[in-house]
């Protein structure tokens, strides 16, 4: 038995999940987990299926798109393997929001900064409307910071860069939301 | 995941609202610092407490810096040096507080309290030097603060040591009449003194109390008076139920936060922690204000009528917020009304809202009492001792914790400014009646006997 992501695009609309999930299950896979959102008009589906019969990643693909894609859907399927433990970092969740005048290129910035600092984004939501207001503006990135990262250094990077960029940052422990939201 | 509307909101308590944990107090208990001789005892206090507090100002920022919430005030609060120090004189008092202060700065703590003696029924001779020792100990020294308990709801009301206190505080006034009474500032008269409370000027560690502990105050005025606001412009129609419903779950948002990070220090200094008190504590800083919320909830100014049931509103709802929030909610847990330290409240005295009479009746329904109250400095020490033994029979009767910090502002009279600097703020001198009369109710002295509903056993 083997793992495979099916990942769908499609603009969206009534009876999505119910034709992929059912062109999964005809070809004898077993969902594991969805995981699906909407930006704007877009459907977005990811489904992790442990495939029951014998067929090759290429011929599950070939057999989903003969279905799905006359509806309009984008498919494409993938490999994959046990989840490689060994080289799990102890780290922290941590929330940084940011929001401020729209301008392109904030999510790499930010996401640079980021990875420089081998800060793993385990979410991120980001919505851009344009114009100034903050409100309109905003990125949330749920991300886990490994617990040898100096997290001082990477506030002030962010801090440093986010004020060059006109943002408002905030950097903060995850417990903070959980701990007041979760009663 | 956490919802970005969740996310938003604590956000906006966080950044907008002056929400923040106000302090961190570290309880130290230095009953094995005792000694027969006062160089050794003082030496022990200072290396106990510097042990033990050595990375707390550096803990707390750290802390604060990854929450995103900071640590306003770190703290210490010490076993009642009355019983500490109870074999030396005035003298030797004078000695501890020297050492307190010293070790305060040196571990970077803003305030050491602890200088306190539990006398509702008697004065010991610890007591006795303690008391003694007030005046110099505060105006010679920077951070150090003292509390006294006159009276409790089981033991009656000392009234000797109301009359005593009065002395002190007018000898405190007289020694840093320069600073308008500063050292007033640092003093509290309590009547039902809690062992853990982590607010100044009233913290010290109780006898019941762990080896050291950390107790933690939150504050919030402003999240509470926003959230208020809030909910009366969704729906201008909600009534005083639900605007209560509204300040508990504020309350209970505030309290959580408090535990998280008390919790954290505690464990990482590796010592028990204690309470989260849930005060509404003002500074002196406009949007973080306990006076402004009055305004919130359609009242003219603190002080006008309808204060007292307002208060009383404010003081539930927060008490039940905590108690939602968290299994160990101590200390005072209440609305705080300091007249120098809100500037609202201020102004409210400066504009004749808000009286000493109207201040002592809302005192029946908060968590403190006469709190840095500035009163003409000519106000006899009788008069000063009527009101001190107003405000603990509103404590001892009703079986609740309430407070004097009264300045006697020396040389300056009613509708004066007097200036403290800080958090401490400024006050309008409130006018009090008859401040000059010499009537001797108060020196008949004695004990005034605890109501019959202390007869509990």
């Amino acid at each position: 038995m083997k793992k495979v992501i099916v990942t769908v695009l499609a603009n969206d609309r009534p009876g999505i999940l119910a034709s992929v999930s059912e062109a999964i299950f005809q070809e004898g896979g077993n969902l594991d987990q969805v995981s699906q959102t909407l930006l704007e008009t877009q459907f977005a589906g990811l489904f992790i299926a442990t495939l029951t019969q014998e067929l090759s990643v290429e011929e599950l693909q070939a057999r989903l798109r003969k279905t799905l894609s006359p509806h309009g859907m984008d498919v494409l399927v993938k490999p994959i393997g046990e989840p490689d433990t060994t080289g799990v970092i102890p780290s922290e969740p941590f929330v940084i929001t940011c929001f401020g005048p729209d301008r392109k290129g904030l999510v790499a910035e930010i996401t640079a900064i980021l990875a420089r600092h081998k800060v793993n984004v385990t979410n991120l939501r980001a919505i851009f409307e344009g114009g100034d207001d903050p409100a309109r503006n905003l990125m949330i990135y749920e991300v886990d910071v490994p617990v040898s990262t100096d997290t001082a250094t990477l506030s002030e990077d962010l801090r440093t860069r986010a004020a060059e960029l006109s943002l408002v940052i905030n950097i903060q422990h995850r417990n903070i939301f959980e701990s007041i939201t979760r009663m | 995941m956490i919802h970005d509307r969740e996310i938003l909101t604590i956000l906006g308590m966080l950044n907008n609202e002056h929400l923040d944990v106000r302090t961190v107090t570290l309880g130290v208990n230095l009953f094995d610092c005792v000694s027969d001789d006062i160089d050794r005892l003082c030496a022990n206090i200072e290396k106990k407490i510097g042990n033990l507090a050595a990375n707390l100002v550096p803990l707390c920022n750290r802390i604060g810096e990854k929450y995103g919430i900071q640590v306003v005030n770190k703290r210490i609060s010490v076993s009642p040096i009355a019983t500490i120090a109870a074999p030396f004189g005035p003298k030797g008092m004078v000695a501890v507080a020297h050492t307190l202060d010293r070790v305060a700065r040196r571990v970077n703590v803003d305030f050491v309290g602890g200088f306190t003696a539990l006398v509702e029924k008697g004065i010991a001779r610890g007591d006795d030097a303690l008391i003694a020792a007030l005046p110099q100990a505060l105006a010679e020294t920077e951070r150090v603060c003292a509390s006294v308990n006159v009276a409790s709801t089981r033991e009656g009301i000392n009234m000797d040591a109301v009359l005593r206190m009065s002395h002190a505080i007018k000898d405190a006034a007289a020694r840093t009449a320069d600073k308008d009474g500063l050292a007033c500032a640092k003093l509290c008269v309590f009547a039902n003194i809690p062992q853990d409370i982590p607010f100044m000027a009233g913290a010290y560690l109780g006898i019941g109390e762990a080896d050291a502990v950390i107790n933690v105050g939150v504050s919030g005025p402003g999240v509470v008076k926003k959230a208020i606001d809030r909910a009366l412009e969704a729906d201008p129609n909600m009534d005083l139920g639900d605007i209560a419903e509204c300040i508990k779950r504020t309350a209970a948002k505030v309290t959580r936060i408090g535990e998280l990070i008390g919790r954290e220090v505690a464990s990482e200094l590796g010592i028990p922690f204690g309470v989260v008190d849930l005060s509404l504590a003002p500074t002196p800083t406009a949007g973080d204000s306990v006076g402004e919320i009055f305004q919130s909830l359609g009242l003219i100014s603190i002080g006008s009528p309808g204060s007292t049931a307002a208060l009383a509103m404010l003081n539930d709802a927060v008490k039940k917020g905590g108690a939602f929030a968290s299994s160990h909610v101590g200390g005072l847990s209440g609305a705080f009304i300091p007249v120098s330290e809100d500037l609202n409240i201020a102004e409210a005295v400066s504009k004749g809202f808000l009286t000493i009479e109207k201040l002592e009746a809302m005192t029946s329904v908060c968590s403190v009492g006469l709190d840095m109250v500035a009163i003409p400095g000519d106000t006899s020490v009788e008069t000063l001792a009527g009101i001190i033994a107003d405000e603990m029979a509103i404590g001892m009767i009703n079986a609740k914790t309430t407070a004097c910090r009264l300045i006697p502002v020396p040389g300056k009279k009613a509708g004066d400014m007097a200036h403290f600097g800080g958090l401490l703020g400024f006050a309008n001198i409130i006018h009090v009646h008859n401040a000059t009369a010499k009537g001797s109710f108060v020196t008949k002295g004695g004990r005034i006997p605890a109501p019959i509903h202390s007869l509990k056993n």
